[in-house]
């Protein structure tokens, strides 16, 4: 029996997801990692994660993309995301509705640069 | 004599005297020629016409009754042919009949004989007036004509059906015309843009209360204008017509984009590496990755300090960078700014909470839209908002209130912060000025953001305002023509 949540980290930054994993795992969740938009689509396909940590910048497929993918997929669009966002970017971007993540698809937003203990945090709240 | 000084301008006029009388033409001559005009004279209506032939008169005086052709047969000559001089006739009997008849036939004044030279003096002086009343505008027009001519932006005017009344070269260029002359024509005659002649129809049905203009970018052709178009009124606030000026915005456009692109690269390539640092020494210090000594949590502590000062700074440069290249090319579109505002409070409510300010918004509802440029918008209140959360200690309020004003839509945001010093108040809009004092040492920041906030507002003709009390907390209020 496992009821640990299962959460997918994606980033194209291995460090950054390096370092968010190692925490999420001393916080006792399972963590996969994945690297651009089509690695983790596949991985999301494969493990149906419980969320979903995902970058908005990408290469192959940005985080805004994938995400209405999943949300707009009755097989996918229970799994809680939580987008990444550099605070200027959202503030300034022309994107800025988009990121606004409770009015719009993704669940949630994670401002970079990232609180670790925050994350943790937002992470539990989206789960309960 | 004094007072009958008839003006004295630079210019010398010429005038022409008609008259059988020799006696009249002597005394009329040396008068004006006194007077500093240059007279000829003419025995006969028929010499008189002959002379006219041959030299632009600015004033004409013609007897009406002469012997041959009189004065009234000669004026309608006069009138068909020199339309800018100006006749005064002399009636040796001042009847009203042939006054009114000379009057009707295009002169400018009569003058009854016999006359005093005073009598002369009043006519001639109002002639004068009149004469330079014309020369003043026909002078105003020159300059006009050739200022707009030789202005770099494109200038059009049309009257209210959105006939041309007025295109320069460059107006013509941008629109890529070189055709027949365009005055008097139809707008969509001489080129096709929906989107300009959208702004023409705007412009003429905009209130003759309002006077907000419409900039818009436009794709024409291969350049991209930047357009204006704002109405005309006469002095009675009746509107004339239209006036539309562009520039070529197709090179600023390209320097736009190439620095937005060196805004993401150097986000992406030095802000993201300091970010995730900053992760890994958390992740180190919180043990994550095997235990840690005092010695190496102390070193990995400062360099965690450092990273974070750098992270900031990148981040705030980044933004000016943003926002300055967002000010060098305006689109403005309308929208509701209580829309935004609670946009703005929705995203900051995390940052207040995490401080226990309670952040509040109260817009009134059926605010007018404003016309403005979004993310600029977005910047001054972001910018407001952040300082409010900055400077105002635990546990304090923010409220942001949205009223309209009479002319203005005016947004407050109130804090319970630790106020501005009143000496600090007249240089906080200075670029690099900030407040030091015990209380805000330890709050980073490059001292821009109110800089750029008030060059935005002053950009779409808005003020900004600050009333603040040390220790009780500030006010600004930001105001938005609608």
């Amino acid at each position: 029996m496992s009821d640990k949540k299962f959460i997918l980290v994606v980033d194209d930054d291995p460090d950054l997801v390096e370092s968010v994993s190692l925490k999420l795992e001393s916080e006792n969740f399972v963590v996969e990692k994945a690297y651009d938009g089509v690695e983790a689509l596949e991985k999301i396909k494969e493990k149906q994660p419980d969320l979903v940590l995902l970058d908005v910048m990408m290469p192959k497929k940005n985080g805004y993309d994938l995400c209405d993918e999943l949300k707009t997929d009755d097989q996918y669009k229970d799994i809680v995301v939580v987008l990444l966002t550099a605070v200027g970017d959202a503030v300034t971007s022309t994107n800025y509705t988009h990121i606004d993540g409770k009015t719009n698809m993704a669940d949630d937003f994670i401002p970079k640069p990232i609180d670790l203990d925050k994350l943790v945090e937002i992470v539990r709240e989206n789960l309960e | 004599m004094a007072d009958n000084q008839i003006v004295k301008t630079e210019f010398v006029y010429k005038i022409l005297v008609i008259d059988d009388e020799k006696r009249i033409r002597d005394v009329t001559s040396r008068l004006l020629t006194q007077e500093g005009f240059e007279v000829a004279v003419a025995e006969t209506g028929d010499m008189g016409m002959k002379m006219i032939e041959k030299t632009n008169y600015d004033i004409i005086l013609l007897d009406l009754m002469m012997p041959g052709i009189s004065g009234l047969e000669v004026l309608p000559y006069l009138k068909a042919n020199h339309p800018y001089s100006v006749v005064i006739v002399i009636t040796g009997y001042a009847t009203l009949e042939h006054s009114i008849e000379a009057m009707k036939k295009g002169a400018f004044d009569f003058i009854p004989k016999p006359f005093e030279p005073k009598d002369l003096r009043i006519v001639i002086t109002k002639a004068v007036e009149f004469l330079s009343t014309l020369q003043d505008i026909a002078n105003e027009k020159s300059r006009m004509g050739v200022l707009v001519n030789q202005l770099s932006g494109g200038v059009m005017a049309t009257d209210t059906r959105k006939r041309i009344a007025l295109a320069n070269p460059a107006f013509l260029k941008m629109i890529d015309y070189f055709g027949q002359d365009v005055i008097g024509r139809q707008v969509s005659e001489v080129f096709q843009n929906e989107s300009i002649e959208r702004m023409i129809d705007q412009a003429l049905a905009m209130s003759t209360e309002t006077i907000s203009d419409f900039t818009k970018e436009l794709d024409f052709g291969k350049n991209i204008l930047s357009v204006r178009c704002i109405p005309f009124r006469d002095r009675l606030n009746r509107n004339l017509g239209t006036i539309t000026v562009m520039y070529d915005i197709t090179a600023l456009k390209k320097i736009d984009q190439l620095k937005t692109d060196f805004v993401n690269m150097v986000a992406h390539e030095i802000r993201s590496p300091l970010n995730s640092i900053a992760m890994q020494l958390k992740v180190i210090l919180d043990g994550l990755a095997g235990a840690v000594t005092e010695k190496q949590k102390e070193i990995l502590d400062r360099a965690s300090k450092k990273i974070n000062a750098l992270s900031n700074l990148s981040t705030e440069l980044l933004d000016l960078a943003k926002i300055e290249s967002g000010l060098i090319t305006q689109e403005k579109e309308e929208f509701q700014i209580g829309s935004l505002l609670e946009d703005q409070v929705a995203f900051f409510q995390q940052a207040a909470v995490a401080k226990g300010i309670s952040l509040e918004l109260d817009a009134v509802p059926g605010l007018p839209p404003v016309l403005a440029n979004k993310r600029n918008m977005e910047e001054v209140f972001s910018n407001l908002i952040t300082n409010a959360i900055h400077y105002t200690p635990e546990n304090g309020k923010i409220s942001i209130l949205a009223v309209a004003v009479k002319k203005h839509l005016c947004v407050s945001i109130t804090d319970t912060g630790f106020g501005i010093p009143s000496e600090d108040l007249p240089k906080i809009f200075d670029r690099f000025y900030r407040v030091k004092n015990e209380k805000t040492r330890y709050i980073t920041g490059t001292g821009l953001g109110l800089p750029i906030v008030k060059s935005i507002l002053d950009a779409h003709n808005g003020k900004i305002r600050v009333e603040s009390e040390p220790d009780k907390g500030s006010t600004f209020y930001v105001y938005l023509p609608i």
